[in-house]
């Protein structure tokens, strides 16, 4: 393994990530950096920054009609490649997985019931503007339900208690259309509901991203997710 | 027929992938390939090679769906990023020869930054144009510092320096 050398400045990694996504780097070089990527989320984000600036730099190349053949090709190694059957997958679907957004619903139903009757005893109405359902990204799952009553505030809600390792800790996280990248809204302990205030970020939007994902107990040290996610959805706005 | 980028949704797309639904890929490969692979034959400069560029990237576009995180960049991002670096390690391990076609394909390679919107279009603009053609040689050709100095016949040291700080403006004025 070629761990990142002792005495690297944020600065000269910034400098390798820039010219890494660039191009400009020996054959030698990328092969380290290529290896750093896979435990060094520093380096991943700077990569991961530098990759969204120059993005739009590839329209530049103009396109090309591949020839008929390469889909083919690609078809037959496909087939080629196993995968771990999906029990998700293995029964008939149509386009976007139903299911789990109806058990999400469904919960998010319950919650909002529950939810209403506290409003009830507090004399307040309030109609939810947003709603996300959290679901696994492997099996679609849903964990946990987010509402918002107004743009300003969120109520993170789950469906069940979810097991996290005892050295690890689950990490909030939030990313428009548009933005730079996520942004931490704090950690979150299982089974916990919590109300974040959204004051120091834009007003939710429609689409906009969430996720909880593993990170160390004190959260994640670079301020962008990187552990592996185990709960993710996005805003929808309710009519 | 490929729509517009921001009529199709690539991550709905990429999830389908990763729940191995083989049509979802067919879709992307339908909306993308032309692009893919016109930044693939810039870069290695051959069509076949370059159709086995994007056949390897469709291989890891179908493999990766389910490790694909929304949080770190676009979908659509994702796949050019990916089929980039294929090409890149292409043709740094192959060590091409600053010879043959080189003149050739580079004094057909225009740039028309203006006819092109994006914030990275206008930050290129307020760089000098010598400066500007070392970005775009390096990110679209692929060309390495001894090629871009070679095709503009400046020092490698000067290159060198000018990719530097002109990475650093384009940092500063992208945020």
């Amino acid at each position: 393994m070629i761990s990142k050398p002792t005495n690297e400045t944020p600065e000269e990694r910034d400098e390798l990530a820039s010219e890494y996504v660039l191009g400009t780097l020996s054959a030698e070089l990328r092969t380290q950096v290529q290896q750093r990527l896979r435990d060094e989320p520093e380096l991943r984000s700077a990569v991961d920054a530098w990759e969204r600036r120059l993005l739009g730099l590839a329209d530049l190349a103009g396109p090309h009609t591949p020839s008929p053949h390469l889909w083919q090709r690609i078809e037959r190694s496909v087939n080629n490649v196993t995968r771990p059957p999906s029990p998700i997958a293995a029964q008939s679907l149509s386009w976007w997985n139903l299911l789990p957004l109806w058990r999400g619903l469904a919960g998010a139903g319950l919650a909002a019931t529950l939810l209403l009757g506290a409003l009830m005893l507090t004399q307040t109405t309030v109609k939810p503007t947003y709603l996300v359902v959290l679901v696994g990204p492997q099996d679609k799952a849903p964990g946990w339900v987010i509402q918002a009553s107004n743009p300003r505030e969120i109520q993170l809600i789950p469906l069940g208690v979810i097991e996290v390792p005892a050295d690890k800790a689950l990490e909030f996280w939030t990313k428009a259309d548009g933005w730079q990248g996520p942004v931490s809204l704090g950690l979150v302990k299982p089974g916990q509901t919590l109300s974040i205030p959204l004051d120091k970020l834009p007003p939710l939007q429609p689409n906009q991203l969430f996720e909880l994902t593993l990170e160390n107990p004190q959260g994640s040290p670079i301020g962008k997710p990187t552990g592996p996610i185990q709960f993710i959805g996005r805003a929808v706005k309710v009519i | 027929m490929s729509l517009p980028e921001t009529l199709f949704d690539y991550e709905a797309h990429i999830a389908t992938c990763a729940r191995g639904e083989r049509q979802a890929l067919r879709d992307l490969y339908v909306q993308e390939s032309p692009r893919l692979l016109g930044v693939a034959k810039r870069l290695v400069r051959d069509t076949a090679l370059a159709e086995d560029i994007v056949h390897d990237a469709f291989i890891k576009i179908w493999k990766g769906a389910a490790q694909f995180d929304p949080a770190r960049g676009s979908a659509r991002g994702w796949m050019f990023s990916l089929t980039r670096h294929l090409a890149l390690n292409f043709i740094r391990d192959n060590s091409r020869e600053i010879q043959g076609d080189f003149d050739e394909v580079a004094d057909t390679a225009t740039f028309d930054a203006q006819a092109h919107s994006g914030r990275i279009h206008q930050c290129l603009e307020q760089l000098e144009p010598a400066r500007r053609a070392c970005i775009l040689h390096a990110y679209v050709d692929g060309y390495s510092h001894a090629e871009i100095s070679h095709k503009l016949g400046t020092p490698l040291g000067t290159v060198k320096a000018w990719i530097k700080r002109s990475l650093t403006a384009l940092r500063e004025c992208m945020g």
